[in-house]
């Protein structure tokens, strides 16, 4: 008879993504530790204007003055000076998959982007190691006038629009880690959709840690100007390490009036890493955000997608996942602040710990006075596999107009001996019917991801379920 | 239409790119001097925390509060930048001889 | 930056109190005094604390020595079998062996023991009921204190103990004058024992100055049912902590709260369900009505251990917005540290009446005023209704009234 082997809980079995790609060479590596002078050097490597070198100052000094959060998750062990804070491997954006260099192209193979590039999307902006390395949009959307191309570059390319909406969602001083993120920002999509125009296919960007202590710190911007519709899907995946990266990136969205957005993420980092990150996104009149949130790796992570509802009517959903196996604490949630009349939203969580891991649902709904007629669900749902695991919920709600329609709903449960018992009988194992069981418990989100994804959760799923059991 | 004096605050005092919280008729104003000399005030309250705006920073025309970054136009009190989302309550505001005169209707 | 405790209230006057007490008594005062000295004012970047601020706490007055003594009833044949009821005072003169076994032995949640202790230290006034082994009382036993007017510090404890298999009904009424400044900090210790079901209903109906900084502990022994009732009616501020231990197997309880408020009313609750035991129950349900500009904010945690199986739990809060200034907070935690449960969730709402009702009542003729006296009533039904106890029942109606109004039907009848 096998002896269990409790290590098969802390890792998933079979990681299909650990490796480290050998011939990858590090460019332009700075040396570890934050400065003034490494913020500097970040601006001058980049040739920002003049006003991101006074912004990514006065950021620094601001996280330098913040105390860390004394809420969520353990962040005791992140040591802000044991850090990489730039690294490129390529000096400039590529406009074709030929362009890529050699080992590059043989990370994104394995990621399976060219076939994803031929059939679905419209456009690739990859992250690798904080530079956008490859980049493509098609003929048809730049014919529309839709602008995606790498923040850094869309900086210098789009001097107005930029300056206009940049820090205006999340400011430098919001909190300690988007502080830190707008001092050392580097990567991240910038996307523009004219009025009117609905970009069909969904936008997609990877990532990727590979320098031992490299931190994350990309940084997003998206406009939707009024009318338009676009669906943008972030991906990323990391090899393994001993030693604790950061991943702090900072998205910002305008959705304008009757515009719509939605911004899919599905986060399987190693599980080392230190995942922190604000996410915002403000909503005219008519105007739909929903975010998809997909919090399956790291070791911790602390997300809380938010929708600002700030014209009439606006709309806002937030659709989140997390599994956490043992030694991971996924805190997550959505926040939703309804700030004009007749704005409705919805929050949809569904949680899985196992192992000895900790899932918390953390948000918010806030109503100002005069938002009549506002309406909003929250809706959490909890499965907790295993004894040793734990799972949270912390809804907030401050509530100060009347007429109104605010609910919260939330559940704590196993999976049912009944349920497997049936399923079992028609001769599935128990890991089988297991996981049969959760990927039903979460199907209601799953169901909205792209169709790659659906199938690479489920994957994942199955594999968290084999080290569950047996 | 009532006015008030800057308490005890001459303008002078108060250099070109920065805000200062004054008691205006017992009211809490935040008063900003542009670097190009163009004299604003707003409520002094940030509609996000309900903390003081004069402990911020003036960049250009926009006050920024200095405990989570959100910014209102030191003109028109219109929010410039999240986290709040209710405009502040701007004063006309003038500077006569070396009194800041805030107009509180 | 730490606050003084008032003047009125400090070593001096404890020592004032429990003279002519007897000596084990001066001690545990002594005691709990040193502790409320060691101990910090609440601080307001705490979770408990950041809803309600201290700032305004009426400190002025002294506090009040000659407390009005809760009139409390007992059949003389349930005195025979051994029922304690009493105002506390006199049950330390009379009882002293079975007040001092059981009172000040427990300590509360960390955010709420600034003011246990104090209230420990120096109360004055309070309740004390005890039920023996296997008695059970039918019909409810009131204790009713009726405050007079003044500025004043009033803390008083009320301490309840049911042995095994007891069984009881307790209902605490207390009001006072309008108008009055005054700190109001009664706690309440309530201990259940094996198989005991006792129903504890408490009936605020305080002034409109009054300051209201409570904390109730109640422990829930192996197979113990017990019910509590918060009706909060009056008051300025309400700061309530309650604290429930299921420690106990199998034990069970039902946390049930009818708030109704005006004015510039806040309130604001703070729960714990503790589920330490296997197989326990435990069930909350808190309902708010917020006329003017008032505002309730809840803060309930349900914490289930992870040697706690087969447990069972709902916490509910549901607030109805009454006008475009009331406003509410409720937030209902769950900190579940075992898979082995057989249900747990949560639930709140804030909203004004469905529109749809408030058609439906007027198109049967009845005016806006009317129609919302019987939805509102109808709101808080799914509490009164779970009020076992008929003359209880009347009594937290009757004192509804000035706030919900009556409706048609219960002013015909």
């Amino acid at each position: 008879m096998a002896v269990p082997n409790p290590a098969v809980e802390k890792v998933p079995t079979g990681y299909k993504y650990g490796w480290n790609d050998p011939e990858m060479k590090s460019l332009h590596v700075m040396k570890k530790g934050l400065s003034r002078e490494v913020v500097e050097e970040i601006s001058r490597i980049k040739g920002e204007p003049q006003w991101m070198t006074d912004l990514r100052l006065k950021a620094y000094r601001h996280f330098e003055a913040r105390p860390m959060p004394t809420w969520g998750g353990d962040m005791s062990q992140i040591d802000f000076q044991d850090i990489y804070y730039y690294v490129t491997a390529t000096d400039k954006a590529v406009q074709s998959w030929d362009d890529v260099p050699d080992y590059i192209r043989r990370t994104y193979d394995r990621l399976g982007i060219p076939e994803a590039e031929k059939k679905y999307l419209a456009g690739v902006g990859g992250q690798y190691d904080s530079e956008v390395v490859y980049h493509n949009i098609r003929a048809d959307l730049e014919k529309l006038g839709v602008i995606f191309l790498g923040t850094d570059e869309a900086l210098i390319k789009y001097p107005e629009i930029f300056k206009e909406y940049f820090g205006t969602v999340i400011p430098a001083n919001d909190n300690k880690l988007a502080a830190l993120n707008t001092a050392v920002w580097s990567g991240g999509s910038f996307i523009y959709v004219p009025k009117g125009v609905h970009v069909e296919l969904p936008l997609q960007a990877y990532f990727r840690i590979n320098t031992e202590n490299m931190g994350q710190f990309e940084r997003t911007l998206i406009i939707a100007d009024e009318g338009s519709s676009v669906h943008y899907v972030e991906g990323c995946t990391a090899p393994a390490y001993t030693t604790a990266s950061l991943h702090s990136a900072v998205v910002e969205i305008i959705v304008k009036k009757g515009a719509r957005v939605r911004y899919t993420t599905i986060q399987n980092w190693s599980h080392n890493v230190y995942n922190l990150v604000t996410k915002r996104a403000v909503a005219y009149e008519d105007a739909v955000m929903e975010w998809v949130d997909g919090n399956l790796g790291s070791h911790l992570t602390m997300k809380y997608p938010s929708i600002y509802l700030l014209g009439e009517r606006a709309h806002g959903e937030v659709l989140s996942i997390a599994f956490a196996g043992s030694d991971q604490h996924q805190d997550a949630g959505g926040k939703v602040i309804h700030a004009a009349p007749n704005t409705t939203s919805l929050i949809t969580s569904k949680s899985i710990s196992q192992g000895t891991g900790r899932t918390s649902y953390r948000g918010l709904i806030k109503v100002y006075p005069g938002c009549h007629g506002s309406k909003s669900t929250v809706r959490c749902d909890a499965l907790i596999l295993s004894d040793e695991a734990r799972s949270d919920t912390y809804p907030y709600m401050e509530i100060d107009e009347d007429d109104v329609t605010i609910g919260h709903e939330a559940s704590v449960s196993k999976v049912g001996s009944e349920q497997l018992f049936y399923l079992m009988s028609r001769g599935m194992n128990e890991a089988e019917a297991s996981a049969m069981i959760v990927n039903g418990f979460i199907e209601p989100i799953v169901k909205e991801l792209p169709m790659e994804y659906a199938v690479e959760m489920n994957r994942l799923i199955q594999l968290q379920m084999e080290g569950a059991v047996g | 239409m009532t006015t008030g004096f800057a308490a005890g605050l001459r303008a002078s005092a108060v250099a070109p790119g920065t805000v200062v919280t004054v008691m205006v008729d017992g009211r809490s104003v935040c008063v900003g001097h542009t670097l190009d000399g163009r004299w604003g005030a707003i409520e002094d309250v940030c509609t996000h925390d309900g903390g003081d705006l004069g402990d911020g920073e003036l960049e250009g025309d926009a006050v920024e509060c200095p405990r989570h970054g959100g910014r209102f136009d030191l003109f028109t009190g219109r929010v410039l930048a999240l986290p709040p989302v209710v405009p502040v309550k701007a004063f006309p505001v003038h500077v006569e001889g070396d009194e800041i005169v805030v107009e509180l209707s | 930056m730490s606050v003084q405790a008032p003047a009125a209230l400090d070593a001096n006057t404890v020592q004032q109190i429990s003279s002519g007490e007897p000596g084990w008594l001066r001690t545990l005062r002594t005691d709990w005094w040193a502790r409320v000295e060691a101990q910090p004012w609440p601080d307001p970047a705490e979770e408990e604390w950041r809803r309600t601020s201290l700032d305004d706490l009426p400190r002025d007055g002294g506090l009040l020595l000659d407390a009005p003594t809760a009139t409390c009833d007992l059949d003389p044949l349930l005195a025979e079998r051994g029922v304690i009821f009493s105002d506390l005072a006199t049950a330390v003169r009379e009882h002293a062996d079975l007040v001092r076994a059981h009172i000040g032995r427990n300590d509360t949640l960390p955010a709420q023991m600034p003011f246990w202790g104090r209230s420990l230290a120096a109360w004055t006034g309070g309740t004390f009921l005890y039920v023996p082994k296997g008695v059970a009382i039918d019909g409810p036993l009131t204790a009713r204190t009726e405050l007079p007017s003044g500025a004043y510090t009033y803390l008083p404890h009320t301490l309840v103990v049911l042995e095994e298999d007891a069984s009881a009904t307790l209902l605490e009424e207390i009001s006072s004058p309008d108008g009055q400044a005054v700190w109001f900090g009664g706690t309440a210790d309530v201990q259940v024992g094996y198989g005991a079901r006792l129903r504890y209903a408490n009936l605020q109906r305080l002034g409109d100055g009054v300051w209201r900084i409570g904390a109730q502990r109640v422990e829930v022994g192996q197979d113990a049912n017990v019910t509590t009732l918060n009706a909060e009616i009056g008051s300025a501020i309400s700061k309530v902590g309650m604290d429930v231990r299921m420690t106990g197997k199998g034990g069970t309880s039902r946390l049930l709260g009818l708030l109704a408020a005006g004015g510039a009313q806040s309130i604001d609750f703070n729960s714990c369900q503790d589920l330490v035991g296997s197989h326990t129950t435990s069930d909350l349900l808190y309902l708010s009505a917020l006329y003017d500009a008032s505002h309730a904010s809840f803060y309930g945690v349900t914490r289930v251990r992870p040697e706690a199986k087969q447990t069972s739990s709902y916490q509910e809060c549901r607030n109805l917005l009454l006008s475009p200034n009331a406003g509410a907070e409720p937030i209902p935690v769950l900190e579940i540290e075992t898979n082995d449960i057989l249900r747990c969730g949560h639930g709140a709402t804030a909203g004004a009446i469905d529109p749809v009702q408030r058609f439906y009542a007027q198109s049967r003729g009845m005016s806006a005023d009317a129609a919302e006296r019987m939805i509102v009533r109808g709101f808080f039904e799914r509490v009164v209704a779970q009020i076992d106890s008929e003359p209880i029942k009347a009594r937290v109606l009757d004192a509804l009234v000035p706030r919900i109004g009556r409706t048609d039907e219960e002013a015909a009848a």
